[in-house]
């Protein structure tokens, strides 16, 4: 008895199917996260501790992150006082406020984001990487048929040092980048490190938005990359393919998430 | 090694699977298969590369999903269970890797001991004692702190196989287990094939090596292109008239 | 342990560290200029060059629009707050386009593109390298920078330069709605400010850096994939370093290109 295969499609078929495809792909990718999610929330709660492999897990990102953040955060900080201030003194001709705006600004939007995108290039080609070649060398069936769950053995204890770590290399950022910022001020501008060392602008708002950002990206990131690294195939050129994604999503998720945390934090933190 | 006890199905069928199809792109990788595994006996699947044999098997362990058909362990559908489920399925189950499979990322000891502690049910001194029981069985004795990377081919099969076995599970697969081996490891790895057999595991062999497995094959499932070209016991393979299969089995060029 | 082995392990990691960086440096720098002596006069292959234009462009337009929105809603979201408290809800669209267009736009796109294309660009040489189809062209007498790279290189500044174009359109389209939505502000009004006090030097400096991006983002990615050794491990690790040393130029380059046109 012969199974039935699948009939040849017409014309009309394949233009409907080109035109969906990369909904249907896109839609696919969604569902793989979303199922990740769902898998990694309810093992975090449940699953085993395996509280020394979060510890490696977080020393490995943090160690491979920082160098990179830094050197990042020290350029962005340098350019954004330099600029601002150029168009100050230009505009205004006051550049007393500028210190305690910069900081306003950098709690809000510009650290935790820039490095959430940082980490989302290393630490999310790493996960992807890693979790991608152990698909495609069966190692992932191996784990399967020795009775541990993928999520919650690769996903779950690297979602638990990302949360720590993504907020420890922002508050690192956001460090570098103000010190970056004084430094300019002051050789370029001469503003003087107590005038521009203010917290006057600061509101509680802007440090829960900051801690909102960085538990979300913290969130995202590994759960984005661990999708995109378990749904590799095909041999090496999968495991490429599944970390371009990867860094490519989690660069995505985070824009989206800081769309959807700002917006928030406009209507609802910062009046 | 004795076989953990569970419940046999009272015909004695252990594996079963019914019209079993995998699609790739509209053309069928596996056609309407059905095979039937008894209780202490051993299937021996075969056929030239790429035929789906491997991909048959990952099946028949709930790795990946028919398109069509069902497949029963103990007369439980695969198909129809949950990962938990499934987990707990998989219990009974064995699998020896084409590739080894070995986690590069820990050593020897940590490979073999990973289903003990997934089990859950041991200490960490009767984990470790189980650990180097089996590596003696092998004859690789104390070799737990070695990294996979660091072994040679015939080493990593034989971890992968105890790997597989150490949970005593009533049922085991071995993809390929002597692909690329020397002629005196292979010997050694058969020798183990038949140990198992002899205490009552009912196993999946895929091989290329048709003479080393010709003895210990009561059942055989040839498969060529996803379909089935041949499906009895070694009376009928020998006496089999089909030409591919003819050849096949007594190994003449086309 | 000996005092003065355990006192020397930092300063052999930094000095080891900065050998590696010094290595790749000299690395991109033989690139550039080989990418360099190829353009004058160009030596390109024109089928290699149509197909990697059409697989960088093309296939990068979906995400780069969405990028472009999502920068543009942020940037009104941010600049809304201080338009606000200050009540100079007239500026939001000068207020959002000016650093969006000058800043946040480039470098968003930049990264968007470095993360998927010179990723991908990275991965697909270096996966040549490691299987000998490198040495193969060499072989048969192809020079493989004119044949590989130089039409990966080309793609790259065009595309980049472009995308950013497309990016910033959608950034703005992206603020404008967001500003009628969330702010409320009339998006006639959005758009009024935005033409009013944003200067052509605003969007052609944006245009520069776009183009110096590309050029970072191509030399780096070629040079990360033609120098891979070690199997599909090594392409994993290239690919990494490829995007990273690719975002720091990013960042190095834009403080440059801002300092210089100012």
């Amino acid at each position: 008895m012969s199974a039935h295969p699948p009939h040849k499609p017409n014309v009309l078929e394949l233009f409907l199917a080109a035109l969906g495809s990369p909904f249907v792909i896109v839609g696919e990718q969604f569902r793989e996260i979303f199922k990740v999610f769902g898998l990694t929330v309810q093992y975090a709660q449940h699953g085993r501790r395996r509280w020394k492999e979060v510890w490696l897990q977080a020393y490995r990102i943090g160690n491979e992150s920082l160098v990179f953040i830094v050197c990042v955060a020290g350029s962005l900080g340098v350019t954004l006082v330099y600029q601002a201030g150029l168009q100050a003194e230009r505009i205004i001709g006051d550049l007393t406020p500028l210190g305690g705006l910069y900081l306003q600004i950098l709690l809000r939007e510009f650290g935790p984001t820039i490095t959430a995108l940082m980490i989302s290039t290393r630490v999310g080609t790493g996960i992807a990487a890693e979790i991608g070649s152990m698909v495609v060398t069966e190692q992932v069936d191996a784990l399967q048929m020795s009775g541990a769950h993928p999520v919650e053995y690769l996903v779950v204890p690297r979602f638990w040092a990302s949360v720590v770590m993504v907020f420890c290399l922002t508050c690192v950022s956001v460090l570098v980048s103000w010190l970056a910022g004084l430094l300019t001020a002051l050789l370029a501008f001469g503003v003087s490190p107590y005038t521009f060392a203010t917290l006057s602008f600061v509101i509680p708002g802007d440090v829960i938005l900051l801690l909102m950002k960085t538990t979300a990206y913290g969130i995202a990131i590994p759960i984005v990359a661990g999708a995109s690294g378990l749904s590799a195939h095909g041999g090496s050129e999968g495991v490429g393919w599944a970390t371009t994604q990867s860094v490519v999503n989690c660069s995505l998720a985070v824009l989206f998430l800081d769309v959807l945390l700002s917006g928030f934090g406009y209507l609802v933190l910062l009046r | 090694m004795q076989v953990t006890h569970v419940e046999v199905p009272r015909d004695g069928v252990r594996i079963r699977c019914q019209g079993v199809s995998k699609y790739y792109r509209r053309t069928a990788v596996l056609d309407a298969v059905d095979l039937e595994v008894r209780d202490g006996t051993m299937l021996g699947l075969i056929g030239p590369g790429a035929a789906g044999k491997s991909l048959l098997v990952k099946i028949i362990c709930g790795l990946v999903a028919p398109d069509e058909g069902h497949v029963f362990i103990d007369d439980i559908d695969v198909t129809r269970l949950r990962e938990r489920e499934l987990q707990a399925l998989r219990m009974r189950l064995g699998m020896v890797f084409q590739n080894y499979a070995l986690f590069d990322f820990m050593n020897v000891g940590e490979n073999i001991a990973l289903p003990l502690r997934m089990e859950g049910r041991s200490s960490e001194t009767s984990i470790r004692n189980r650990v180097a029981e089996v590596l003696e069985q092998v004859a690789l004795p104390g070799i737990q702190d070695k990294m996979p990377r660091e072994l040679s081919g015939g080493m990593k099969k034989r971890v992968s196989f105890v790997r597989a076995v150490v949970r005593r599970p009533p049922i085991v697969i071995y993809d390929d287990p002597t692909g690329g081996l020397d002629p005196v490891t292979s010997a050694k790895i058969f020798r183990l094939l038949s140990d198992m057999k002899a205490q009552g595991t009912t196993s999946i062999t895929i091989s290329h090596d048709l003479d080393g497995i010709r003895p210990l094959c009561d059942q055989w499932l040839l498969i060529e292109h996803g379909k089935t070209l041949f499906s009895g016991d070694t009376s009928a393979i020998d006496q089999c008239e089909t030409p591919y299969v003819r050849q096949f089995w007594r190994g003449e060029p086309a | 342990m000996r005092l003065t082995s355990v006192l020397s392990v930092p300063f052999a990691m930094v000095g080891r560290r900065t050998l590696d960086i010094a290595t790749e440096m000299g690395g991109m720098t033989l690139m550039a200029g080989a990418i360099l002596r190829r353009l004058f006069p160009p030596r390109v292959d024109g089928a290699e060059l149509m197909r990697n234009l059409y697989n960088v462009g093309v296939k990068s337009f979906p995400i780069i629009l969405v990028t472009g929105v999502f920068v543009g809603a942020i940037m009104v979201i941010q600049a809304g707050l201080y338009v606000e408290k200050y009540e100079a809800t007239g500026f939001i669209g000068w207020g959002a386009g000016f650093a969006t267009l000058r800043e946040v736009s480039p470098i968003m796109i930049a990264l968007m593109f470095n993360g998927r294309v010179g990723a991908k660009n990275t991965a697909e040489i270096g996966t040549m390298k490691v299987t000998e189809q490198v040495d193969a062209l060499r072989t048969l007498a192809i020079d493989p920078v004119s044949y590989l790279i130089m039409p990966r290189f080309i793609a790259m500044v065009v595309m980049m330069t472009l995308l950013v174009v497309v990016g910033d359109a959608t950034a703005l389209i992206g603020g404008a709605f967001t500003s009628q939505f969330l702010l409320g502000v009339d998006v006639q009004l959005f758009f009024r400010s935005f033409v009013d006090l944003i200067h052509l030097e605003d969007f052609l400096l944006g245009v520069y850096k776009a183009i110096t991006f590309g050029i970072a983002v191509g030399v780096v990615s070629c040079h990360f994939g033609i120098t891979v050794t070690g199997g599909a491990v090594g392409v994993g690790r290239a690919v990494n370093d490829s995007v990273v040393a690719s975002a720091i130029w990013i960042f190095v380059l834009n403080y440059v290109v801002t300092t210089l046109i100012i």
